[in-house]
């Protein structure tokens, strides 16, 4: 029975997209009821993984009874499994708040399970190729979800994305050809063992397509200088579809990086080519960096912590180049820890948009005395962000940092410094950004005696922003949200008919708070289990350098 | 008597006194200052009591790393005991019969312990902590009596607030000095033989010099001491100048003719402005430093004439703790019952207050050295060590130094003369005010007998008894001579012509001459003043440029377009589809040549 549980995961969101476009022809609401019945399925079946994995350890199946290296095998370990569970938790929790919050139709829905089992096959996969067939399937649903309110910025965006992902593919597909040149298989197991016994890792078809592999990723990782679709999507993207783009679609890249990395090339090819591990160092360093410092100069929330995610996969991506147990163990712990910190900051800014009609940090002055338990879950979330303990965050960033400040110690010379010295300065330039958002949500003093709360929202801070539209881009010319209302003691007034919850006064619906709440409450609860997670990886880590 | 040293040398006095003034807030008034006189009559029993047998580095510790010694008993701290211990209690005593605040008492009591700890301190961080201790609570006890003392006070605390600060800077000098000769934990120690090292000789003697009351450093003296409540300023008078003369001693064991000039100096300029003034207290301030001066003489010859300078230094440093508090308690009680605070107001009043009378011309005696008193064995030694200083040679075959100290000693008798006359004679009795209280009396007769006591050609070998090097100093010692006899003779001589003749050109000139503090106080001011105005608009500046550099890099983060296109280069800076693209090539193309070629 278990050997079914993986192709399953796979099949089950794939047959259920096609299921609201066919039952769309004759009821109109179809799709959601579907795409909740087809997502919690998902989490049920990946919890029967889990467990399974933790009972009898790591486990696989050959698809279609065709055995590995030639088969396509679907293989579950600790690593694959922590990145299941967070795709099926994240993409049940979404579809809480895209039943308010839209887009809606069922095209929607059954683009969003396509979503689902692209990610969970890219998760489950061992074998190159598919991972790339996964890859696209990811993408392209991606392209399609990000345009999906029909609002030309959005199409732009999408469209921005939809070339330059497609190309990325191509570049990561270019990459396995090389190593099926060089191996002869697409197996990743199979593929470990023949680039040592047929090519060695000196080989230039080896290091070409780990080059080409590495840029393909990087590009869907969205790491600096290839970010540019990034903050586009996230920033055009309708609210719904921006929470679980970014908090899946990335990660499931960047755990296809760490996969390739340790399981295909693993950790004796980077040592064996040190300017490789040095080159991504590099990259991924002036990754956390630029990240930070653009996110830090934004003033549309979801476009500021689009660009904290450059930064946070930066971080990611210097814990694989860094090659140690404990900067690895930091890398997946970031990788698990910012999926969910994302989810719950898209999802916290969504809701208020959906209330109080702005996304813009300006307008939101004092909101928190509006919706204490929104702001308050999104100031968790952020100062989760930055680092401070006790929380996922912090441990995440603490391991990398460590595992740096290690490999530089231990002969890696400066460029781990620099990795540390860069974490460092991105906390404070997370700092900066988050307390920023914390100073206005808790202390504009919108509507108090001597507020200073929204003077300088007025016209000179208009002017400028219209001059800040892209230009050129006819598309993407609404940069600018006419300014929301306020109610008569200057907080954020609430939209017209926006949905409310009968529990708390914040003007947001139920459920999809409730999920906030969650994510605010699994981010601080994970920060107290270091050490568990540390067991959790072990057997991974210790595999992958024995 | 067996004396239990351990007991003894385990209690340090200063805590007692401490406890001592909580209690004497605590208990009823009565009560309270019969505590506090015990406290501090403890201290002079257990001085008395250790005498030589108790000496050595009591109560040593570490702290921070460094060797400290709360209770370091030697000579002479043990003398500064004695006379300090005996006088607090006349003093609290007197104190009690002025009906003095409990406040002022209490005050006066901390003041005191921390008085007893510097001066039983072992090593110099514990002594500068109590020297500042000193210096807060000498404030506080003169900030206690409001009116014109707040101002006074605020100048006081100035003036040894930034003298703490530079003998601190001496110490932290002499501490790094002494880093690498001994012991890194063994720095700050210091013996009776060891000074301060010589690269902190100016700040310490700074440091020190303005508590000392140095020419020009002094204006603190007279504005200060004229204010407080009575019975503060008996206190006061005594501690904080005597104290640093002691420090003086610790930090220049070994002199120097630079302290001994600088002394007479002292005795020359302090007696003479004291001729000048008309407010008893001020008057006797002044005498303050003149006095403190002949102690700085007898130290600064330490090397020069040996031992007996230096005792006789201490032995006046000794007897002033007891006339000058007398003559603080004697004026004080006229000031007390009378309200008046100029001497040409008062007159007559030897009918109407005999008692304070006869105490005021026993330390009147003391302090301008009549024979018999305590007085004229002291000064009598010191200016008998500058006798045998010869390097600038006047008239008579004697040096520059023993014609200053002499001449101090003639305008101390002059105005001695002058404040006698004018408070107890001069004209008739226009105020008819009662005589001192019976607590009152009690303190001063205290500090009365022991002037006399030490002063008869019978008893004054216990002064020296007292006294370090007493083996080497007593056979040496020979007050009632003839010449002695005769100087002291003279001096009075020429006080009383030199005042009589004197005192109308005395008069017209005490209304036209400045002391330095007419230059020191308003320089002072306009210095603050600027200095604030200055760091103010600094601190205005930088702010302003941090306010333009932050609003500055704030727009341009917020709109970097429109801030390149302000610089010249009006670009499109983000990244469109073909950029986008264009980048991904660039960077495949860069990491394909990086991992194949390195």
């Amino acid at each position: 029975m278990t050997d079914v549980l993986l192709p399953l995961a796979v099949v089950v969101p794939i047959v259920a997209a096609t299921l609201p476009l066919a039952l769309g022809l004759r009821y109109d609401r179809a799709g959601w009821p579907v795409a909740a019945v087809g997502t919690t399925a998902v989490a049920g079946i990946a919890a029967a993984i889990a467990a399974e994995t933790v009972i009898n350890g790591p486990f696989s199946h050959a698809l279609g009874g065709f055995l590995p290296p030639i088969g396509i095998e679907l293989v579950a370990d600790r690593l694959s499994v922590a990145v299941l569970l967070l795709v099926a938790a994240v993409s049940v929790a979404t579809l809480a708040f895209a039943r308010v919050a839209g887009p809606r139709g069922n095209p929607f829905y059954s683009a969003y399970l396509l979503l689902v089992g692209g990610l969970v096959g890219m998760v489950l996969t061992g074998d190159l190729f598919n991972l790339f067939v996964f890859l696209e399937i990811t993408g392209l649903t991606t392209y399609a979800l990000i345009a999906a309110d029909r609002s030309g910025a959005s199409a732009y965006a999408s469209l921005k994305y939809l070339v330059v992902g497609t190309v990325g593919a191509s570049l990561y597909l270019l990459g396995v050809g090389y190593v099926f040149l060089a191996t002869g298989t697409l197996n990743m197991l199979d593929v470990q063992a023949q680039i040592v016994a047929q090519a060695g890792y000196g080989d230039p078809l080896v290091r070409a397509s780990y080059a080409f592999i590495v840029t393909g990723l990087a590009l869907k990782i969205a790491l600096f200088p290839v970010h540019s679709w990034q903050p586009d999507a996230y920033q055009r993207a309708p609210d719904s579809v921006t929470t679980i783009v970014a908090a899946l679609v990335s990660t499931a890249s960047a755990y296809a990086l760490i996969r390739v990395t340790y399981t295909v090339f693993t950790v004796d090819f980077l040592a064996a080519n040190e300017g490789i591990a040095t080159a991504l160092l590099v990259v991924s360093t002036v990754s956390i960096v630029a990240g930070s410092a653009l996110a830090a100069m934004q003033s549309n929330l979801k476009r500021m912590f689009a660009y904290s995610s450059v930064a946070q996969f930066g971080m990611i991506g210097a814990a694989v180049a860094l090659a140690n147990e404990t900067a690895l163990l930091g890398g997946i712990v970031h990788l698990i820890g910012h999926g969910i910190m994302k989810f719950g900051l898209f999802l916290g800014i969504g809701l208020l948009a959906l209330g109080y009609g702005s996304r813009r940090i300006e307008d939101l002055a004092s909101v928190a005395r509006a919706a204490p338990y929104t702001s308050g879950a999104l100031a968790a979330l952020g100062l989760a962000l930055v680092g401070i303990p006790p929380s996922i965050g912090f441990l995440g960033k603490w391991y990398i940092g460590v595992g740096a400040v290690d490999a530089g110690l231990a002969g890696g010379g400066p460029i781990g410094i620099a990795v540390a010295a860069a974490i460092f300065v991105s906390t404070l330039f997370t700092l900066s950004y988050v307390a920023r958002l914390v100073e206005r949500f808790y202390f504009a003093g919108a509507g108090l005696p001597g507020d200073h709360g929204d003077a300088a929202a007025g016209g000179g801070d208009g002017a400028a922003d219209a001059a800040a539209t892209d230009g050129g881009d006819s598309a993407a010319t609404d940069d600018r949200e006419p300014s929301p209302a306020k109610t008569a003691d200057g907080l954020p007034a609430p939209v017209e008919g926006a949905p409310r919850s009968s529990l708390v006064p914040d003007r947001v619906p139920t459920a999809p708070l409730l999920a906030l709440g969650l994510a605010a409450l699994a981010t601080v609860a994970l920060g107290f289990g270091g050490f568990a997670l540390a067991e959790w990886f072990d057997p991974f880590l210790t595999e992958v350098f024995a | 008597m067996t004396v239990p040293t351990d007991l003894l040398t385990s209690i340090p006095p200063y805590v007692l006194i401490a406890f001592a003034a909580l209690a004497v807030l605590a208990l009823p008034r009565r009560s309270g200052h019969a505590v506090a006189a015990l406290a501090t009559a403890f201290t002079f029993a257990q001085a008395v009591l250790l005498g030589d047998g108790g000496t050595g580095a009591h109560l040593a510790t570490q702290f921070l790393g460094f060797d400290v010694v709360f209770f370091n008993v030697d000579q002479f701290s043990l003398l500064m005991g004695v006379v300090v211990g005996f006088l607090a209690t006349a003093a609290v005593l007197y104190a009690y019969g002025s009906e003095a605040p409990t406040w002022v008492t209490a005050f006066a009591l901390i003041y005191v312990a921390s008085t007893v700890a510097t001066i039983y301190a072992g090593d110099w961080l514990t002594l500068i902590f109590f020297w500042e201790l000193m210096a807060v609570t000498s404030t506080l006890l003169v900030w206690q009596h409001g009116g014109a003392a707040v101002r006074a006070g605020y100048r006081y605390a100035l003036f040894h607030g930034t003298g703490g600060t530079i003998l601190l800077a001496a110490v932290v000098v002499h501490g790094v000095s002494m880093l690498g000769s001994v012991p890194a934990g063994e720095i700050f120690l210091f013996s009776s033989t060891t000074g301060i090292h010589a690269s902190a000789t100016v700040l310490a003697a700074i440091g020190i010099g303005i508590n000392c009351g140095f020419i020009f450093l002094h204006s603190w003296l007279p504005d200060t001491y004229p204010r407080p409540h009575v019975a503060a300023s008996v206190f006061l008078s005594v501690f904080t100048t005597k104290t640093a003369a002691y420090v003086m001693y610790r930090a220049f064991p070994e002199g120097g003719m630079w302290l001994a000039y600088l002394g007479g100096f002292m005795a020359v300029y302090g007696a003479f402005f004291a001729l000048l003034q008309y407010d008893p207290r001020r008057l006797l301030s002044y005498h303050i430093q003149a006095q403190v001066g002949y102690m700085l003489a007898g130290f600064g010859l330490a090397t020069y004439v040996g031992e007996f300078a230096v005792t006789g230094g201490f032995a006046h440093l000794f007897n002033n703790v007891l006339y000058k508090s007398l003559l603080f308690m004697a004026v004080g009680v006229v000031v007390y019952r009378t309200g008046v605070e100029d001497i040409r107001d008062m007159g007559g009043l030897w009918k109407v207050m005999p008692v304070t009378f006869l105490v005021y011309l026993v330390g009147a005696a003391s302090i301008t050295a009549v024979p018999g008193f305590n007085g004229f064995i002291s000064k009598g030694m010191v200016i008998d060590s500058a006798h045998e200083l010869h390097n600038f040679e006047l008239l008579l075959g004697e040096g520059l130094l023993w014609w200053l100290l002499i001449l101090g000693g003639v305008g101390t008798f002059m105005s001695f003369i002058k404040l006698g006359y004018y408070v107890f004679f001069h004209g008739s009795a226009t105020l008819s005010p009662d005589d001192a209280t019976p607590f009152q009396t009690g303190g001063m007769l205290l500090a009365a007998g022991a002037c006399v006591f030490f002063g008869t050609p019978l008893t004054y070998g216990f002064l020296v008894d007292l006294m370090p090097f007493t083996a080497e100093v007593a056979p040496e010692l020979h007050p009632y001579s003839t010449s002695h006899l005769t100087e002291s003779a003279a001096l009075l001589v020429a006080g009383f012509v030199g005042f009589f003749a004197l005192k109308r050109p005395l008069g017209w000139l005490a209304h036209r001459m400045p002391d330095v503090d007419a230059v020191l106080f308003p320089s002072a001011f306009y210095l603050g003043r600027g200095s604030v105005w200055g760091v103010t608009e600094l601190w205005a500046a930088v702010d302003r440029a941090t306010i333009a550099l932050a609003g500055a890099a704030m727009r341009t983060a917020s709109d970097p377009r429109e801030a390149l296109a302000r610089a010249g280069f009006d670009v499109e800076i983000r990244a469109g589809i073909g950029r986008s693209v264009l980048f991904l090539t660039l960077t495949a193309g860069v990491a394909l040549f990086a991992f194949l070629l390195v």
